[in-house]
């Protein structure tokens, strides 16, 4: 891969929508330097908002690939796949990825996005759970949901009641278990919740408040001959399901860099010029914390539009720039006038 | 190298095969530079040893191992800070994730015999008498040694029952009391006195400290920290006195006056206001209690709370939530009963001691929190206007000692948290020890002990490769059900059989010394070509260090410079792998452990 003499290296860490926007920005504003994409992923970008698809039949993972595998060789974007970060050490700029190769760096972009959270009180039942944040996972939930399928959805963030809306579609059954991250990320007061719970409803999802019922004592494998997940609650009520899913929002994915030299609470703290505490490395998307001067908090951002923004941002000011972040969408959920939940998180295509 | 001590191998057994003792600097340097978690316990407890006698299923030998180091291992089996584990060669980059040398701890006072019969060499009665004031784990650890030593000790505790912070600040569910009255009895089995409910000053009813002078030839202060530590406050609420508020507790009384039998309760909604074991533990006890939400606020993030990862896990799985980057400036009340907390927000600033953050408030972030409890643990404060005798104090109110763990008052000597300040179980079971070493130097009028290694020979590699590759095994933990009905329930059910035999395989050893015989190897690279690490290097040279202990080597890659193939013992995994491939057998163990002789 040619690249100019002298010419800076710029690493992303993610290959999600927001490192797959900030490459392209990269390329496009630095011509000369050389782009170096790192994702855990064996797949090239894919919209993880198409994933849905799945329920409708659409299996081929090339139809989820947002760009054709020559994109990146006609960009000179490497994009390193299968590839795990160890760690990285921000004052060397040096990134370690698990077989221990060195990787150096000019300006480092963490991009790494988040994987879903789980409840630590649910942990011990986690292999009994089928997540949806990527596409193998996606296609595993899919070939074990038959025909009318019953699905039954614990949490039920923004994430798992798009999905829940194909599943309803495509003549699913889907029971909701829900909870406090129940429309996360959107920040539902005590008023407005029964009314979108009833839209729900309204939209076809069973719906059971975790609370009334207890809370869940136990996950079981069902007996044979029955559905194959048993949701037993503390007040002795129980569900019979084909999958348990898991939606109750996302984790930052920062654990790789505990010691680079970047400040991390939840997410990398980030100014609104999308900067972390250790120069050369920005960060950008849902594994992010960004300085609300309105609000005077750090605080995330999510959706397609605003992890899409931040990654365009982020890759300006690396490339010299010095924009602070403004959000692209409004975070507002509503009710339209069919009854049905409207959210700007679903507006992706 | 010093050999002080006949070698007590069999006789006819060839000179280097003879296991011997050495004082030599550059011995006992190899092993506080090799062995980190020994070096990094405040009590220098032999891991290796230990850990090793438990895949020899030698769990009563495991226990007294643990014993010669620190009195209480079925206590700090279960609540230790763990200070090694952050060490632990395991969990150096690239290696994986540190042993459960705790939980290790827990599975030799656990699984030994019933009938297990406790070891201690006995010196003869000196007749001299100490007297120490707390019976909390610095003061018990103190008690044993001195009367191993041949003192007689009595001990004066404020409380109706010894134990100090382990009884009265710990919960039932982290630390069983049965547990604790067990190893408490071993410790001090040994003639040393209790006197419980005995308060030291000079109120009514109290025992003054000049009566304890006179009677004791030496007095030992180990009371600890007792006192919260007051929560700074802003405005209006500065000088205000928080105690008659309803609905506001100091974390630390809260858990006293719970372990003396008073009944407590909290509100709906619980604030937690701290960062350590003793805020876990509060928020850990409000959920039993009935909270419905508990959420402990921290000024900084979790990544740097001085709490172990596994007490975070369960607290989380207890329904406990934490929020960061906070400090609380005010609080609302309505009337005498509390309603909320402002707080200020904060961003990470530089780091303090101990791998902690500064938290830097914003100005112009407060923001508010409903609660209907709050409970303060930032930390607790020593007390001294009791002993009514005056004392030097340091910058921060704790009394000062000098190099030999006595006070500006001759004959009194202070030990653990007193000194310290708030610290860790460990720390002043540590602490209690040294001191009590300095009190027998100071009534004997010399130093009857002192530290050396005792080298011993070993045959062959006591680990495969294979168990580099063991992942660490998790604490199976009590069901949540179980937790929530009997408050008191043990969380961690401890390692069983199988697993403790995982575990302790995935100990790298460390006290295993490689060595090359320069001689006799042949530079083959035999070893170097099966290393899994960079841990056979080519050196002209190493340093040595102001204490004759080894230092950096001085790698060389130039074969006409080439002074000897050597073992970087602090890369070596002690896989064997080396020992195995070498064709001359030039390669040779040994193992090397600190340990105390008579002088």
């Amino acid at each position: 891969m040619a690249t100019a003499k002298n010419a800076r290296h710029h690493v992303v860490i993610g290959s999600g929508v927001s490192g797959s926007q900030a490459a392209d920005t990269l390329r496009e504003r630095e011509p000369d330097a050389r782009v170096t994409i790192l994702t855990l992923s064996s797949l090239l970008f894919y919209n993880r908002y198409d994933l849905p698809k799945v329920f409708r039949g659409h299996r081929d993972w090339r139809e989820f690939l947002a760009y054709p595998a020559e994109y990146y060789k006609d960009h000179r974007i490497e994009v390193r796949r299968c590839s795990r970060v160890a760690g990285v050490d921000g004052p060397r700029r040096t990134i370690t990825l698990e077989h221990k190769e060195e990787i150096r760096f000019d300006t480092l972009l963490v991009a790494s996005g988040g994987r879903g959270y789980l409840p630590e009180e649910l942990a011990e039942f986690r292999p009994l759970m089928h997540p949806f944040a990527s596409y193998t996972e996606a296609v595993t939930a899919a070939s074990l949901v038959p025909d009318r399928g019953h699905v039954i959805m614990l949490g039920g963030d923004m994430i798992g009641l798009d999905l829940a809306r194909t599943l309803i579609d495509t003549r699913h059954r889907v029971t909701l278990v829900a909870g406090a991250q129940t429309f996360w990320p959107h920040e539902v007061s005590d008023e407005e919740r029964p009314g979108l719970i009833a839209a729900l409803e309204k939209m076809g999802v069973e719906v059971i408040e975790s609370h009334d019922a207890g809370g869940i004592a136990t996950i079981e494998q069902g007996a044979k001959g029955l559905s194959a997940r048993r949701v037993l609650f503390k007040d002795g009520t129980e569900l019979h399901g084909d999958v348990v899913m898991p939606f109750f929002g996302l984790s930052p994915s920062v654990e790789f860099m505990l010691g680079s030299g970047t400040d991390i609470e939840r997410g990398l703290l980030v100014n609104p010029a999308l900067r972390t505490t250790c120069e050369g490395i920005y960060a950008a998307g849902d594994v992010c914390q960004i300085w609300s001067d309105a609000e005077k908090r750090y605080r995330f951002f999510y959706g397609w539009k605003n992890v899409r923004a931040m990654g365009d941002l982020a890759a300006r000011n690396i490339t010299g720039g010095d924009e602070p972040w403004v959000p692209a969408q409004d975070e507002k959920l509503h009710i339209g006038s069919d009854g049905k939940i409207q959210s700007p998180f679903w507006e992706y295509h | 190298m010093g050999e002080i001590k006949p070698p007590s191998a069999a006789p006819g057994a060839a000179p280097e095969q003879r296991e011997y003792l050495s004082d030599d600097p550059r011995d006992i340097g190899w092993v506080k530079q090799n062995v980190p978690c020994q070096a990094a316990c405040p009590a220098g407890t032999n891991v290796p040893v230990y850990i090793r006698e438990i895949i020899e299923r030698q769990f009563g030998r495991s226990y007294e191992t643990n014993r010669e180091a620190n009195v209480l291992p079925g206590i700090l089996g279960r609540i230790c800070s763990r200070p090694c584990e952050s060490q632990c060669r395991h969990g150096w980059p690239g290696n994986g994730e540190p042993v459960a040398i705790c939980h290790l701890k827990r599975v030799a006072a656990d699984m030994k015999d019933a009938g297990h019969r406790i070891t201690e060499s006995l010196y003869s009665p000196t007749g001299k008498r100490v007297a120490i004031v707390g019976a909390g784990p610095a003061g018990v650890a103190a008690a044993h040694d001195l009367s191993l030593l041949g003192h007689d000790v009595v001990i004066f505790e404020r409380e109706e029952r010894p134990g100090g912070m382990l009884r009265y600040g710990i919960p039932e569910f982290r630390l069983p009391r049965d547990t604790l009255d067990i190893e408490l009895h071993n410790a001090l089995r040994l003639g040393v006195q209790i006197r419980t409910g005995a308060e030291i000053g000079n109120g009514e009813g109290r025992i003054p400290m000049a009566k304890l002078e006179k009677e004791f030839d030496a007095v030992l202060l180990a009371t600890g920290c007792m006192a919260a530590s007051p929560l700074p406050l802003q405005g209006d609420w500065e000088k205000r006195e928080l105690r008659g508020i309803k609905g506001v507790e100091y974390g630390l009384d809260f858990l006293v006056q719970m372990h003396r039998g008073v009944k407590k309760t909290v509100g709906r909604r619980v604030a937690v206001v701290g960062a350590g074991f003793t805020a876990l533990d509060c928020a850990r006890v409000a959920a039993r209690l009935g909270a419905q939400e508990v959420t402990i606020h921290i000024r900084t993030a979790e990544e740097y709370i001085p709490v172990t990862q596994e007490e975070i896990f369960e607290a989380k799985r207890e329904g406990v939530r934490i929020k960061g980057l906070r400090t609380p400036v005010r609080l609302t009340a309505e009337g005498n009963r509390l309603t909320g907390i402002q707080f200020v927000q904060n961003r990470l600033g530089g780091w303090r001691a101990g791998g902690r953050r500064q938290a830097i408030p914003i100005e112009g972030s407060e923001f508010h929190e409903p609660c209907d409890t709050i409970i303060i643990a930032i930390g607790q404060q020593t007390v001294n206007d009791f002993l009514g005798t005056k004392l030097e104090l340091d910058r921060w109110g704790n009394v000062r000692v000098g190099e030999d763990g006595m006070t500006s008052h001759k004959g009194i000597f202070a030990a653990g948290d007193y000194v310290n300040g708030a610290s860790t179980v460990i720390q002043a079971v540590g602490h209690g020890r040294q001191v009590a070493k300095r009190i027998d130097a100071w009534l004997m009028g010399r130093e009857r002990r002192k530290q050396v290694v005792r080298i011993v020979p070993v045959a062959q590699p006591l680990r495969e490769r294979a168990f580099d590759f063991i992942p660490r095994q998790h604490m199976p933990t009590a069901p949540m059900d179980e937790r929530m009905k009997d408050g008191d329930h043990e969380v961690e059910l401890g390692l069983d059989d199988k697993l403790a035999f995982e575990e302790a395989k995935r100990c790298y050893l460390c006290n295993l010394r490689y060595q090359i015989d320069v001689d006799r190897c042949i530079f083959c690279r035999a070893c170097i070509e099966v290393a899994p690490r960079n841990c056979i290097k080519l050196v002209h040279g190493v340093e040595v260090q102001e204490d004759g202990a080894y230092g950096r080597l001085l790698e060389t890659k130039e074969w006409n410079q080439v002074g000897a193939i050597w073992i970087d013992n602090n890369e070596c995994i002690r896989c064997g792998q080396c020992y195995k491939a070498c064709p001359v057998q030039c390669i040779s163990i040994s193992r090397c452990e600190l340990t105390e002789v008579e002088v």
